[in-house]
């Protein structure tokens, strides 16, 4: 599902922010990765979103080259992603149930279709009864678990999740991650950035370890 | 039908952006209104002003009388080439008998009718020079009559317009400076309204790209707020230019009424309304798309 074939990437006059970095990931794989502040997760992850083109190597995600996409057919590989963030940076103007149905109506999905699909992502991440109230009064966990909906709403093939639990506490941590094993087990392909390694260990997946832009180790877990 | 849903969705997203900075938006709105005033007002007065003086005070003209013994083939030739001249606008030939009867009718005490047949008047041409015809070009042209064989003697009538050529032309190019100044100073304030619009909106920009929203998805809301923010400065601008031209009028044509009636007030130009509302939509909505280009730009 996703390759990372000897990539590098340097920014003008620093020092490399990624160097050689080479792993692949199975379709329905579940793997986090960690790193200090600086290691190169953020741009690891925005070279797999298509915000970033390699200075050097390939990433290819469904045998997709990511440096050939562009404009439209780059926003169209981004519709097939569940993207996950720290802050959920959800839209406070808009309710629950309009922020989760966002990448549906981006994507184009008939208005008739959207209800349902929202309503089975709410009801995954047990929001069903908050889908006409305000992200405002929900607390930081609730608003999380609304980004992750919204993530899966419109069943990625891939979820790709930046620190989703920097800002919750253990347990709340420990939910968010039952909901990512939850769509693993579902066949969809999860990459977690983290720095928490507690919630790593815990849990029977694959680690990736960046340092200083560079891929030092690759626990391939007890899940596989 | 997607295509219709998208362009409603942004439209109504814009309206929602716009309620939700309703002060703002009516600040910014009289402030470029007000700025886009200036060019227009100082356009109006260059235009509306020429509307009050009559023709022949910016045209010049000549009067060129012909020998008297000159053919009709030397006279059309001396038409032609002065036809050819690009600072005449057109030449009137008077029969010195026309002139005769124009000069009995004025005199009042007799028809010369006597002197119809040894008519002492020479013919003479009526030379109208361009409006756009600059001091050099008409001082070449009446040189060239005065050396000419075929004319007996001329009288040339510079315009105001001439006679003041480089005034005229010191406070037209101060007018242009300072409607170059205005129009620059209402781009920057758009530009900056738009790109602090923007800023406020970045985390916004960067969750739609990441969910996949195509650039034009993303930018249609703010396309249509800026339009809609050039519409209404542009109205702004052209309230201001009708209130400026009507104090200007009541001040400085009524005074003129009383010489003519047709001059009792200055009249509006159509022409700068409609450059001025262009001018705030086009503004708004550059200022808008770079802004948000801009922003897409330094995402990727």
């Amino acid at each position: 599902m996703i390759e990372f074939e000897s990539v590098s990437k340097v920014y003008d006059g620093q020092r490399p922010a990624l160097s050689n970095v080479t792993f692949k990931l199975a379709p329905g794989e579940m793997a986090f990765l960690t790193g200090h502040s600086g290691a190169g997760k953020s741009t690891l992850l925005r070279l797999l979103l298509g915000l970033e083109k390699a200075s050097q190597g390939a990433v290819r995600v469904a045998g997709t080259d990511l440096a050939s996409l562009n404009g439209e057919k780059l926003a169209r590989y981004r519709r097939r992603v569940g993207v996950v963030f720290q802050d959920p940076n959800l839209e406070e103007d808009l309710t629950v149930f309009d922020n989760v149905a966002l990448p549906l109506r981006i994507a184009g999905f008939k208005e008739a279709d959207i209800p349902k699909r929202v309503n089975a992502a709410l009801s995954r991440v047990d929001l069903s009864d908050q889908a006409m109230t305000s992200p405002r009064v929900l607390s930081g966990g609730q608003q999380q678990r609304v980004g992750i909906a919204r993530a899966i709403v419109h069943r990625p093939a891939l979820v790709v999740a930046d620190e989703p639990t920097g800002n919750l506490d253990p347990e709340l941590s420990a939910r968010v991650m039952r909901m990512f094993t939850q769509f693993q087990q579902l066949g969809v392909t999860i990459l977690v950035a983290t720095h928490e390694r507690a919630v790593v260990e815990s849990l029977p997946f694959r680690h990736l370890t960046i340092e200083r832009g560079r891929l030092v180790s690759d626990d391939v877990g007890a899940s596989r | 039908m997607r295509w219709l849903l998208d362009h409603q969705s942004a439209f109504s997203e814009a309206m929602k952006r716009t309620r939700d900075r309703m002060t703002q938006f009516i600040v910014v709105i009289c402030l470029l209104g007000v700025l886009l005033a200036i060019p227009g007002w100082l356009g109006q007065i260059w235009l509306g002003m020429a509307s009050l003086v009559p023709s022949d005070a910016v045209q010049s003209e000549a009067l060129v009388f012909l020998e008297r013994d000159l053919d009709l083939e030397s006279r059309i030739d001396l038409e032609r080439s002065l036809e050819d001249q690009a600072v005449i606008d057109a030449i009137t030939f008077i029969p010195k008998s026309e002139a005769l009867d124009a000069l009995s009718a004025s005199d009042g005490l007799s028809q010369m009718t006597v002197l119809r047949d040894d008519n002492p008047l020479p013919d003479a041409l009526r030379v109208r020079f361009s409006f756009v015809g600059d001091e050099a070009g008409e001082a070449a042209v009446i040189d060239g009559l005065r050396s000419d064989q075929r004319v007996m003697s001329l009288r040339y009538y510079p315009s105001a317009r001439v006679q003041y050529a480089s005034l005229v032309e010191m406070l037209g190019l101060l007018g242009l400076g300072l409607s170059m100044l205005t129009i620059l100073g209402v781009l920057m304030a758009v530009f900056l309204v738009s790109a602090a619009d923007v800023v406020d909106d970045r985390r916004r920009i960067e969750l739609y790209t990441l969910l996949g929203a195509s650039n034009g998805f993303i930018k249609r809301p703010y396309l249509y707020r800026a339009t809609l923010l050039g519409l209404l400065s542009g109205l702004v601008a052209c309230v201001v230019i009708f209130g400026l031209n009507t104090v200007l009028s009541s001040v400085l044509a009524s005074n003129l009424e009383a010489l003519d009636p047709e001059l009792g007030s200055i009249p509006m130009d159509g022409r700068i309304l409609i450059t001025v509302a262009v001018v705030a939509i086009v503004a708004s909505w550059i200022g808008a798309e770079r802004a948000v280009h801009r922003r897409l730009h330094a995402l990727h």
